[in-house]
């Protein structure tokens, strides 16, 4: 289909472009590839529409928020060519989300088992006896003592941080080629951040799925991510290697994110806000570019 | 401000054997009282004067508990609560009017702690008509400058700010009442870093020029060593670590301590992070 040969992307995402209905822009001309096994941040602001491109590669972008231009390719697959019902079946089958907020994600009146086990019998045509001891298997793996008793309470009955590991379970029972993670140790202590990052790291190794982690957090980037996109009003800034952002960030705004980031050490790196100075004229520089595509448009 | 040149500022909150427990209703049994939870099991320390006192912890370790009690919003079960040499903790709420001003809070989520039909002059004048200190619009307008906003934020609503700047708000209707003391619980957590680094670099700047005694509620080690001259680490009720920051981030006496130091991703690259591993609880 496409003329690289040797290798398709796990995830391809050429020149997209998602805007609101009156025009407003909130990602422009993005592009980002995915490897087999790779782990890529994005990172960026609130409002920078970091979420918006795993929303948008799910096809669960938010009512009105409409893909106005370019191409999403899952595994060398158009997923904009393809029906509704099509893409729908092909994003299920081959990725899954780990959100932010586990206690809006998980259904409160269903036990936690059948929530496990559903989509891999469902989606996936599993029996209902593989699927069980499937879930039971990733339960064990992300260090839940009693799987059995786990997978008979409630949502309710569970602790933030154990709830944010029978996610993790769940989205990596299947063996997903892609997994998108948004924001998924947001809401959690720094310990348990750490246990849940050991976690999707391990077992993104041992499986071999890709993961888009969308985060704010400079220090988790560092860790978790082998590549980087950086973006400021749902433009990239810079696209590397993680251990070139850290080393020798190319862009002065990637540079100004690690030195607002704190740290222990204070004595070792400069503390200071992003210059509104920069951020003054990343703005400006959007603004021209949007005024470039709308002429570009009316032509 | 001459308290920066003493080596021992006096204290302002002195604490003693303070314990608090709630009635734990879900492990009620159908006859007889429900079980009681303790939340906080004895703590003792004291709140400098003239300086920013951390408070850190997980989630569950009593912190936020701890702080509501020194504003009053709780009364503690036992124990002393000595606000400048009187015990505070067993007063009622009529006893605790005339020292409302002066133990002021700074909250979590301004979109909840601000009024969302009220312009920004009107959220930081009214409690200083309240309490008899002005609370006219060029009041508001000078809190609101204290902050870094200029006077055309004055007749803004809420929703038309920014995280940063409803958080800069909090600031000016706390500070606009000259309190003795202001807790600030969280403050920075739902904040962007870019944010989140001007409104510390503004406290650190507030409190230094006004000699504010502060204490800063956070989960965030690297947040409370940036801004915090001494820091409180509470665990399950119980206080860990406590003392000048630079002696607990340097010299942890507790375990909890060190996991917690050791939890925090670096942005930097260091594959020895990863070595040690915390047991899932």
């Amino acid at each position: 289909m496409t003329s690289t040969t040797a290798h398709t992307h796990t995830l391809d995402i050429i020149n997209l472009n998602i805007a609101l209905p009156r025009g407003q822009r909130l990602l422009r001309n993005v592009s980002l590839q995915l490897e087999p096994g790779e782990v890529r941040a994005l990172v960026g602001e609130s409002g920078a529409g970091k979420s918006m491109i795993g929303k948008a590669v799910l096809g669960i972008l938010p009512h009105k928020i409409k893909m106005t231009e370019g191409e999403i390719l899952l595994e060398g697959a158009h997923l904009n060519a393809m029906t509704p019902a099509t893409r729908r079946r092909t994003v299920a089958k081959m990725s899954a989300l780990i959100p932010q907020d586990p206690l809006t994600a998980l259904n409160p009146v269903r036990k936690i088992g059948p929530q496990i086990t559903d989509p891999l019998i469902r989606i996936h045509g599993w029996s209902h006896q593989r699927a069980l001891a499937r879930a039971r298997e990733l339960l064990d793996r992300v260090h839940i003592r009693a799987p059995d008793r786990v997978m008979h309470s409630y949502p309710h009955e569970l602790s933030g941080g154990m709830r944010q590991r029978i996610l993790i379970a769940a989205a990596f029972a299947p063996s997903p080629r892609l997994i998108v993670a948004d924001e998924p140790t947001t809401a959690l202590d720094v310990t348990v951040q750490k246990q849940i990052l050991r976690l999707i790291r391990e077992l993104q190794r041992e499986t071999g799925t890709a993961v888009l982690f969308v985060t704010h957090d400079m220090g988790v980037v560092a860790k978790i991510s082998q590549k980087v996109t950086v973006l400021f009003a749902g433009r990239v800034i810079e696209d590397a290697a993680t251990h070139t952002v850290f080393e020798n960030p190319a862009h002065p705004y990637t540079q100004a994110l690690i030195a607002a980031t704190p740290t222990p050490n204070v004595s070792a790196r400069p503390f200071q806000p992003v210059p509104s100075a920069l951020i003054a004229e990343l703005h400006r520089d959007t603004v021209a570019a949007d005024a470039l595509f709308a002429q570009r448009g009316r032509r | 401000m001459n308290q920066m040149t003493q080596p021992t500022p006096p204290a302002l909150f002195s604490i003693r054997d303070l314990r608090l427990s709630f009635a734990d209703r879900a492990h009620k049994p159908l006859f007889g009282p429900a079980p009681r939870v303790e939340v906080l099991k004895g703590l003792s320390l004291e709140i400098p004067e003239g300086r920013i006192t951390g408070i850190v912890g997980e989630s569950g370790s009593g912190k936020s508990t701890f702080g509501r009690i020194l504003v009053r919003l709780l009364a503690p079960e036992s124990g002393q609560v000595l606000f400048d040499g009187k015990d505070i903790g067993a007063l009622g709420e009529a006893a605790l009017r005339p020292l409302r001003r002066d133990l002021q809070m700074i909250f979590q989520d301004p979109m909840s702690s601000l009024n969302p039909r009220h312009k920004v002059w009107r959220i930081i004048a009214q409690p200083m008509k309240r309490y008899g200190r002005g609370g006219d619009r060029t009041d508001a307008i000078t809190a609101l400058e204290k902050v870094g906003l200029s006077a055309h934020f004055a007749d803004r609503y809420p929703h038309e700010l920014s995280g940063g700047q409803r958080q800069r708000v909090g600031i000016a209707r706390a500070i606009a009442l000259e309190p003795r003391f202001i807790l600030a619980d969280e403050i920075v957590s739902g904040l962007d870093v870019s944010s989140q680094a001007q409104v510390l670099t503004l406290l650190a700047d507030l409190a230094r020029d006004m000699g504010l005694t502060l204490a800063f509620i956070s989960h965030d080690l690297s947040v409370i060593r940036h801004l915090c001259d001494t820091v409180v680490v509470l665990h399950h009720g119980v206080i860990v670590d406590q003392g000048p920051v630079e002696d607990v981030f340097e010299h942890p006496q507790s375990e909890i301590t060190k996991s917690l130091l050791s939890a925090i991703p670096h942005p930097e690259m260091d594959e020895t992070w990863w070595d040690d591993m915390p047991e899932p609880a």
